[in-house]
């Protein structure tokens, strides 16, 4: 059975894509992950690697035309092998299924099957299932999924197997009607949000940056900011706080990531990207200056890849460059929350013995999602990041 | 009280219903002076003598015959195959006239026929077969084979006390196997014919199974638990004839994938039974196709190593319950 390969959704609020060039002809045969087509979107360039391994049988889309996110753009004929996985499961790529709210468009990851029953999602499947008719393709289904299917009042052509060969089985229903019933409770219970706001003294960070900051460049190769001590300190309130890390899912649950890959709003011209940093927590501070400085550079030369721009669980976003002093961020759903790093700014602080000195201090606020996360939650997250940063000391080991 | 073999709790059900009930005797080739070929009868003829333990020529024929005689005038006897690969000899004696006997004249046969039966001993093609598959398409007798220890002797004191003949199929690979070995109620019991048993609970594919191929079951189930997360329930049916359908149906109903499994060969056997009832009754609960273990379609072999491969095993079972749960 040929599989679809879709549209990929590359960076938020983008809905279209244009083919800028297809790098496989009709007819080639094409690994898995190998890449079969350039994308043009608004905001990026990237080549799309294939989900699968096979033959490509046919492009639907031209060069220079400009489809929808998740409009079927080539079909690719698998492998005969049986232990091909089957096509529903085996397409990383992003699904068809429209944004529902707007916090959803502004999600960088690529979600994976969100086959909510929406009616743009059943256009998308139906037309690949007539597809499958055209090339009389018989849908395998085992009786109990065909009683099952006939209850719920389901049309089979919605439902993508996972048993072998593609076969419709009784998990693939009860998934389906698991999913339709929690999809309205899910919408509905989609926006409790929280912001919590904390003061870090990052006077010795600031003191180390101002004395370093031209030494370390020139020896490195790239700049260092305030951005990697944040993210360090994220890591290290992320292990304290996993509830941070996670997401929730469309049949609400909440899934806690293992790997921590923390997401970087980077301004480009073309506007908002927010790339990711993977095992954020793996790196030094140094490290960190450096990938973030690679990612940067990637996006403002529109280099950013699919990988790029997925799979980040927790996102660190810097607004303070602008100057800002307190920002509400918006969530990057499905993460449990988003953290904007404002404005370092020296002001008059009370310290101890009742003393006031000039102190270089940033608001951290924290945007969290109220299903996941209570106040106690994000207070004890946003305290620890801020012990972190304040532990600093005058001399500050960056490697 | 120790904890006995499958074969002594064999044992003790026959003398248990020899003493309770005058009219239970023993009949069968060296049941009496030698003890059985196996030693189920060690000690009976010094204690019920020649009367209630007798001593047959090697004619299965005359056997049964007579057991079915004995039974007309009001007795209750047990007639022992020395292995149960010799019963065809005494084939006619049962289809036509045990079985028949009560629809013909209104008499009850209240005849218990039993024998080692099974393979894996290294026994070759006489001394290895399976032959419910013969009897349980006959009607008129019911088949029961016990796997534990518990069960050999309730349903052999269930048997005797039945009024219909009863083949009772013991397993030979089984008689003394040490994990086999149980403590026993002292009080009299009986497991009732006809109720098949949940040896393990599972909500992914149901195993029907019976006999010693239960235990490979079990086997097979726990590896697919560790390894293949799947939670596989057992059935052991214990009675072929009558069968628990309601038990089976209920099971496949929850689970909606089974695996027969049996020892005895393919064709014709238990399992093709157990497919029709479960195509027509539940074709719309099926999530798989009804898979079948068994033996394949040829005589018992003799040589170890064809033994090996003709016999179903735990991997035999593993193999074919994870092609059916990612089918």
């Amino acid at each position: 059975m040929p599989t679809p390969v879709k549209m990929p959704r590359l960076g938020e609020s983008v809905a279209e894509g244009t083919i800028g060039s297809w790098l496989k002809n009709e007819g080639d045969w094409v690994e898995k992950d190998e890449s079969l087509a350039e994308i043009i979107t608004d905001k990026i360039n990237a080549e799309l690697p294939s989900p699968i391994a096979g033959r490509l049988t046919k492009i639907l889309v031209k060069v220079d035309e400009t489809v929808p996110v998740g409009a079927d753009i080539a079909m690719i004929e698998e492998n005969a092998d049986v232990s091909a996985s089957p096509p529903a499961q085996a397409a990383p790529g992003p699904d068809a299924a429209p944004v529902k709210n707007p916090e959803q468009a502004a999600t960088p990851v690529i979600e994976q099957s969100d086959t909510s029953a929406s009616d743009g999602a059943g256009e998308a499947q139906a037309t690949t299932a007539s597809q499958r008719r055209d090339e009389e393709e018989r849908q395998r289904i085992s009786p109990l999924a065909r009683r099952l299917a006939r209850e719920h009042d389901i049309d089979l052509n919605q439902i993508a197997g996972t048993g072998a060969g593609g076969r419709v089985r009784k998990e693939d229903i009860l998934a389906y009607v698991e999913q339709r019933r929690a999809a309205p409770a899910a919408v509905s219970a989609a926006s409790s949000y929280a912001t919590t706001v904390v003061e870090v003294d990052m006077t010795n960070i600031a003191r180390w940056l101002e004395k370093n900051k031209e030494d370390f460049k020139r020896r490195e190769g790239y700049s260092i900011s305030f951005v990697p001590f944040v993210m360090k300190a994220v890591c290290e309130g992320i292990r304290k706080f996993p509830m941070i890390n996670s997401s929730w899912t469309e049949d609400n649950k909440i899934i806690i990531k293992k790997r921590i890959n923390l997401g970087m709003a980077v301004a480009t011209d073309e506007g908002l990207v927010v790339p990711t940093l993977y095992d954020t927590d793996q790196y030094t501070i140094a490290g960190l200056a450096k990938q973030i400085s690679a990612i940067a550079q990637r996006a403002r030369t529109n280099k950013l890849t699919l990988q790029d721009m997925q799979n980040s669980t927790f996102v660190v976003n810097n607004p303070g460059t602008f100057g800002t002093i307190i920002s509400v961020p918006i969530i990057n759903q499905p993460h449990a929350g988003i953290l904007s790093m404002d404005a370092v700014v020296k002001r008059p602080v009370v310290i101890e013995d009742d003393a006031i000195a000039v102190r270089s201090m940033m608001y951290l606020c924290l945007s969290f999602d109220h299903r996941i996360l209570d106040g106690a939650g994000a207070g004890g997250f946003l305290q620890a990041v801020r012990t972190k940063l304040q532990s600093y000391g005058r001399e500050i080991d960056v490697y | 009280m120790s904890a006995v073999t499958y074969l002594e709790a064999i044992s003790q059900a026959i003398r248990e219903e020899m003493r309770r009930d005058e009219a239970v005797f023993l009949l069968g080739e060296d049941v009496g002076t030698y003890g059985g070929a196996f030693k189920v009868s060690a000690g009976f003829l010094e204690e019920f003598g020649p009367d209630r333990v007798i001593d047959t020529p090697m004619a299965e024929a005359a056997i049964i015959g007579s057991a079915v005689g004995a039974a007309l005038m009001g007795m209750r006897p047990i007639a022992e195959m020395q292995f149960i690969d010799f019963i065809t000899c005494g084939f006619d004696q049962i289809i036509n006239m045990a079985n028949k006997m009560y629809w013909r004249v209104g008499m009850p046969v209240p005849i218990v026929i039993r024998g080692p039966s099974g393979g894996g001993t290294r026994g070759g093609p006489f001394h290895s077969s399976s032959p419910e598959a013969w009897f349980f398409h006959a009607p008129g007798i019911k088949v029961v084979v016990p796997s534990t220890t518990y069960d050999a002797k309730g349903l052999l004191k269930a048997a005797v006390r039945d009024n219909n003949p009863v083949l009772y199929l013991e397993h030979k690979l089984l008689y003394r196997l040490p994990e086999l070995r149980e403590e026993l109620p002292e009080e009299d019991y009986v497991v009732p014919l006809g109720k098949a048993i949940t040896r393990r609970e599972g909500e992914d594919m149901t195993i029907l199974t019976y006999g010693a191929m239960v235990h490979q079951s079990m086997k097979a189930a726990r590896v697919l638990e560790e390894e293949n997360d799947l939670e596989v329930e057992v059935i052991d049916l214990r009675s072929l004839t009558p069968l628990d359908r309601e038990a089976i149906l209920e099971s496949v109903k929850r689970t909606n994938k089974v695996l027969i499994v049996h020892e005895d060969t393919l064709t014709g056997g238990i399992g093709a039974e157990l497919a029709a009832i479960l195509a027509e009754d539940l074709f719309e609960y099926l999530d798989g196709p009804i898979t079948r273990v068994a033996a394949p379609d040829v005589a018992f072999p003799y040589a170890p190593p064809l033994e090996e491969a003709f016999l179903p095993n735990a991997d035999k079972i593993l193999d074919a319950a994870r092609k059916l749960a990612a089918y």
